[in-house]
C-alpha cells in the first residue's frame, strides 16, 4: 500500500509540466573569421546502394577548411574505404548555416569480405561536392554533404583502364573545437 | 522470494523519485560516457552476451541527443553446433557500432526517449549495413557517491537489415539488443 501511495504521489507529480529553458541563439552563432577552429564530424549515409559510415577531421581558418576524411562503405562481397584530404571553400563564415563547397583526393582501398584469395586493391582517387553545416550551438551541429568521387581502375582482361563514378549522400553532426 | 521481489520494488521506485530529483541538474550537463551490458539476440542464431560503450551528445535542453556507440557479442548458437554440426560463419566474434538519434520528451518523466539511426555489424568478419530504432531510458542517481555525475539507463534497439545466408535468398532480420547500463555525465 505504501508502495502504491509513492507511486501515485509520483505520477501526480509529473503532471506539472518542466519545460527546459531553451536560450535563442546569438544572431552570430559561429563566425570563422574568430581564428583557426576544428572540427570532429561523424556521419553516415549512402553510396550508390552501400551504407557507409565515417569521420572527418577539419580544420577551419575564415573562408577556408582543410579536412582529413575516412570511411568505409560496406559492400556486399568487398568493403570500400576512401581516405582523402579535402579543402572546402565556405560560402559564409557567419551565422548558424555555412554552406560549401569540396574537393580532393586520397586513396580509395577495396577489401574483399567473404571471397577467399582476392587481395585489398587501392587506387587514386578524386572527389568534389558541396554540403552545408547547420549550428544548434556554438559547439554542435548537423552536417549534409553530396559527393562525386572519381577513381581509374586497371581492367586486366582487356588491358586498359576505366574511369569508375559513384555518388555518395551522407549526413552526420559536427563538434566544434575552439 | 517474496523479499527478492520488495527489494527489486523499493529499488526501482527509489530510483523513480531520485529520478525527479536530480533530472534537472543533469540537464545542464552536454555529454556522457556509458558502459552497457546485456543480451543479443542475432536472428537465427540465438542469444548471447553482449557489452558495449556509449557517447552521448545532449542538446536542446537534453531533450535531443545523439550517440555513438560500440559494442561486442557473440554469434554463437547451440543448435547449430549441437544439432546442426555447423558453422555459418568463419568465426563467432560480433560487433556492432552504432550512430543514432534519439527525442526524450520527458527527460524527467516516466517514459521513454525514442532513437532510430543506422549501424554496422561486422557478423564473423561480414559487414551489414542495418537501420536502427530503438527505445530506453535515462534514470539519474541524485547524490549517489555525492556526485550528480552519475546515472543508470536501459535500451532496447532493434538492428534491422537484409541477411543473407550462404548464398540464400535474401530476407529481413531483426537484430534485438537489451542492455543495462552505468552513466557517466560530465
Amino acid at each position: 500500500m505504501s508502495v502504491l501511495c509513492l507511486l501515485s504521489t509520483q505520477l501526480h507529480a509529473q503532471e506539472v509540466p518542466q519545460e527546459p529553458v531553451v536560450q535563442a541563439p546569438p544572431k552570430n552563432l559561429i563566425d570563422l573569421n574568430e581564428g583557426v577552429s576544428f572540427e570532429i564530424a561523424p556521419h553516415t549515409g549512402l553510396m550508390g546502394s552501400s551504407g557507409t559510415f565515417g569521420l572527418k577531421l577539419s580544420m577551419n581558418y575564415s573562408a577556408f577548411t582543410l579536412e582529413l576524411a575516412g570511411e568505409q562503405v560496406i559492400g556486399r562481397t568487398a568493403n570500400l574505404y576512401p581516405i582523402s584530404v579535402n579543402a572546402l571553400l565556405n560560402l559564409s563564415t557567419r551565422g548558424q548555416l555555412i554552406p560549401y563547397g569540396t574537393v580532393g583526393g586520397g586513396l580509395l582501398l577495396t577489401v574483399p569480405t567473404n571471397t577467399i584469395g582476392d587481395q585489398t586493391v587501392s587506387t587514386l582517387g578524386v572527389n568534389f561536392g558541396g554540403g552545408a553545416r547547420y549550428y544548434i550551438t556554438k559547439t554542435f551541429g548537423f552536417r549534409v554533404e553530396g559527393k562525386q568521387y572519381v577513381t581509374s581502375v586497371s581492367n586486366d582482361r582487356e588491358s586498359k583502364n576505366e574511369l569508375l563514378f559513384f555518388q555518395e549522400i551522407s549526413v552526420g553532426v559536427t563538434f566544434m573545437l575552439h | 522470494m517474496t523479499h527478492r521481489y520488495l527489494l527489486y520494488i523499493t529499488i526501482v521506485v527509489s530510483m523513480a523519485f531520485t529520478a525527479q530529483e536530480s533530472a534537472r541538474a543533469q540537464l545542464r550537463y552536454e555529454n556522457s560516457l556509458s558502459l552497457s551490458a546485456g543480451a543479443y539476440a542475432a536472428s537465427g542464431f540465438g542469444t548471447n552476451h553482449f557489452v558495449g560503450v556509449r557517447y552521448n551528445y545532449f542538446f536542446l535542453g537534453g531533450r535531443y541527443f545523439v550517440e555513438g556507440s560500440l559494442g561486442f557479442g557473440s554469434l554463437r548458437s547451440r543448435v547449430l553446433e549441437n544439432v546442426a554440426k555447423s558453422q555459418v560463419f568463419s568465426s563467432e566474434r560480433l560487433y556492432a557500432y552504432e550512430f543514432v538519434f534519439a527525442y526524450d520528451a520527458f527527460p524527467s518523466g516516466f517514459l521513454p526517449f525514442f532513437a532510430f539511426g543506422v549501424a554496422g555489424l561486422n557478423q564473423g568478419g561480414e559487414s551489414t549495413f542495418a537501420g536502427v530504432l530503438g527505445l530506453g531510458k535515462r534514470i539519474p542517481l541524485a547524490g549517489f557517491l555525492g556526485t550528480n555525475q552519475l546515472g543508470v539507463r536501459y535500451d532496447i534497439r532493434d538492428q534491422i537489415f537484409s541477411q543473407r545466408i550462404n548464398d540464400s535468398d535474401p530476407y529481413i532480420a531483426h537484430n534485438l539488443v537489451f542492455t543495462f547500463g552505468l552513466q557517466f555525465y560530465f
